[in-house]
Parts: structure tokens; sequence; C-alpha cells
């Protein structure tokens, strides 16, 4: 019944980017703001190889958030 | 003569159907934002307006899809868009009044379902489309954008758990100018286009435009314009029921709620479910509060914007069809939506005057 209605393939695949996108793009900022804050920090403290991997870690959330704003845009021009 | 005056008014309408839609919706963008300091009210509501206007311009796509699949095009007539409109207008008004966010698209495609319905009946509907393109994404976006605020939140709080508050806060904040930024360009993108299409159906209706020919750029314009006016006089009421009293919010769960939110109309927008961006945020800030604290959350505010929600299409199809039934009472002259127009013209003179008499001019809505 629901099928004849609606398409249930793309409403399903709607949800499971929804969920993916929505909690995708929390954590990616939130590792941002981790990574920036360990980074300071252990600079701080003078230990470089950590303030180095937590700058690399805030380096990869950062492409991945502008990354995902890039996208956001290019589905608002395409759809 | 008398078309060519029925669709001036339909125009005009259309356009204060597009600033109430604003209007109701700067919410969206700028609640969590104020709430949580993000950025000042008026900067907010600004830059909400500047880039609801930009989104205006991002696509054409969707422009003359209004109530495609919803109602049988072959009955919609500029009386009837008229009428669709005035009940999408009343709607919004009213749970603007009350502070409810409700969705302004549900109550256009609402207001031009019940004035279709009483022009040609029962079978002016098409109740698949309804169901399949309105009523079950309506039900789904909410649920979705809670599991995901829910989610969110609990895995943003545990990655930055541990940090200090200041650097955290300053953080979700910038963040939340981002997806701030985000939305209000989706949602110019979205709602201006339906005006756009109201107003190239009425001048398709009317022969002054042929059926294929390309939005004009007049159209475009004045659209976008409407929707960034509506959208800088801000909705207040809702803007303080989304933003303080559903949950008081942190600078996180304000991201949580704005950011999962655009990223749900964006992902959904993709696969070809466009979901109403009240819903999502409304659905976003409920989860974002519960996912921290489940009695963080006022049901009772939260319930009677489901209640707002239940009732968006039903009562602005009543007022679509009531306003149709109505023009319709003088032919099809443009006497019945002149008619209609002065009653809005009092209706609100009153409205103002008991205003000013109570207090004095607000400088936002």
């Amino acid at each position: 019944m629901l099928a004849t209605l609606v398409d249930t393939k793309a409403l399903l695949q709607s949800v499971v980017a929804s969920l993916v996108a929505g909690i995708g793009i929390t954590t990616a900022f939130a590792i941002l703001i981790f990574g920036i804050s360990r980074s300071a920090e252990m600079a701080r403290n003078e230990r470089t190889a950590l303030a180095t991997a937590a700058g690399a870690l805030a380096t990869l959330a950062f492409l991945v958030v502008a990354g995902s704003i890039v996208l956001g845009i290019v589905v608002m021009t395409t759809k | 003569m008398s078309s060519d005056v029925v669709l001036v008014i339909v125009v005009a309408t259309a356009l204060v159907f597009d600033f109430t839609n604003g209007f109701h919706d700067t919410a969206n963008v700028v609640a969590t934002s104020i709430s949580t300091h993000a950025m000042p009210p008026r900067i907010a509501v600004g830059y909400a307006a500047a880039l609801n206007f930009v989104g205006a311009f991002i696509s054409l796509a969707v422009a003359a899809t209004v109530a495609k699949d919803v109602v049988d095009s072959s009955v919609i007539t500029t009386t009837v868009v008229f009428a669709g409109l005035v009940g999408a207008i009343v709607w919004n008004l009213a749970t603007w009044y009350f502070g409810l966010p409700s969705s302004s698209s549900h109550a256009l495609i609402g207001g031009v379902v019940g004035a279709a319905f009483a022009a040609s009946g029962s079978a002016a509907v098409e109740s698949a489309g309804l169901l399949g393109k309105v009523l079950i994404p309506a039900v789904l976006a909410p649920i979705v954008a809670f599991v995901v605020g829910a989610i969110a939140i609990n895995l943003a709080y545990g990655i930055v758990g541990r940090e200090r508050p200041g650097v955290v806060n300053r953080g979700f904040r910038l963040g939340q100018v981002l997806s701030g930024g985000m939305l209000a360009l989706a949602h110019g993108t979205n709602d201006a286009q339906k005006t756009m299409g109201v107003i190239t159906l009425a001048l398709v209706a009317n022969g002054s435009l042929s059926s294929d020919a390309d939005v004009p750029f007049w159209v475009v314009v004045s659209a976008a314009s409407a929707i960034a006016l509506g959208t800088y006089f801000g909705g207040w009421r809702i803007i303080r029921t989304m933003g303080t009293r559903i949950i008081k919010m942190d600078a996180a769960q304000g991201f949580s709620a704005q950011g999962a939110g655009a990223a749900v109309i964006l992902a959904s927008s993709h696969y070809g479910f466009p979901l109403s961006t009240t819903q999502v945020i409304s659905g976003g800030v409920m989860g974002a509060g519960a996912g921290k604290q489940v009695s963080a959350v006022r049901w009772g505010v939260a319930g009677n914007i489901v209640v707002a929600w239940l009732l968006t299409l039903p009562a602005a199809a009543a007022m679509g069809a009531l306003t149709y039934g109505f023009c319709d009472l003088f032919g099809n002259d443009a006497a019945g939506p002149i008619m209609v127009c002065l009653f809005g013209l009092a209706a609100l003179a009153v409205f103002l005057s008991r205003r000013l008499r109570e207090e004095p001019l607000p400088t936002g809505g």
C-alpha cells in the first residue's frame, strides 16, 4: 500500500542520508573544536608531536565541514 | 480588464504571502543563534534576510511545481490561486500570533487544495500525491530531525566534554553562523521559488505568459525581495518560542539543531523529498534538548507545536475553501477578490490600532 503511494526506496535513502549527514556534520565540527583546543593546549605544554597530531585532526575535520558546505550548495543549485 | 485586475490582486497577494513566509520562518534560521548569543538579534535577521535574497537566485528548478501532483492542474484558475494564498496567509498570521512555528509550505498547499476542492469537488484533489508527497514526509521530517539532533548532541558532548567551555562555546557559536547561513540560503531557494511558481502560474492562467516560458526576471526579483523583507522584519513571537520556550539551549545544542537541520533538509532535498524547514528545525531543537536531558524539553510547548502542524493543512484548506466560496458568490469577475482584500485590510487596521492602544509600536513582529 505504502509503496504505491511513495517511492519507498528514495524515502529510505533520504532518511539514511539525513541521519549520516546530520550526525556527521555535528561530529565533524565537534572534532574540529576538539582538535583546535587540544593543539593549542599541547603547543603551550611544548608537546610538539601531540600538538601536530591534534592540528592534523582539526585540519581533516575542517576539510569535512568545508566539503559539506560546498556539497550543500551544489545540492541547492542542481536539484 | 476584469481578469487583469484579478491577476494584479493575485500577484500582490502572492507577494504578501511571500512576506509572511519570510516573517514566519525567520525563526528557523535565527532563533537558535540569537538564543545562544552567536549573533545579536538585528544582525542575525539582517544576515538571514540577505542570504534569503541571494538564495532566491540560486535555482529556479522547482518554481513551477507548486501543488503539482497534489491538485488537478486543469482546475487551477487565478481565483483558486488567490483563495489558496489567502488561506495560507491567514494560517501563517494566526500561528505567528500564538508564537507557533508551523510550515508555510504546508499552509500554501493546504490553501490551494481547499480552494480546488471548493471549485471542483473531491476529484480535483489528488489524494495519493497529497499523501505521498506531503503527509508522509511531514510525519517523517520531525522524527528524523529529532533522532539526528539527539544523537548528534550526545556525540558532540562526548567529543568536546573535557575541553574548556569558553573555547567550545566560541567554536559552536561560529559554527552556528555557518549553519544559519546554509539554512537561510536553502530557505530562500525553496520558499521564494514557491511564490515565483504561484505568480508564474497566475500569469500563464491569465494568458499573459506561455506555459513553456521561463520565470520572468521581475518575478524573481520581487519574490526574493518580499521574502527577504519579511525575514528582516522577523516574527519575534516564533523566535522566542523556538529559541527559548522549547528548551534553554547552549551553543552546542544550537549547532546540533541547526547544523543537523540544514544537513537533513539538503540530504532529503537531494533525494526528492523537500521537507518543511520549520518541522525539521523544531524537531532538531527538541531532539538536542531531549538528547541532553528528556525533562529539559518543555513538552507542553512541544505538544502545542505538534498540534499546530496537524492543523496546518486542514485549517489552511478550510480558509482557502471559504475564500473561494465567497469569491464565487460574485461570479468570475474581480469583485470577490477585491472584497476579500478590503476585509483583509480592515482586519489589519483593527489589529494595528488595538496594538497601538495597548503598547508603543514594536520594532519587529
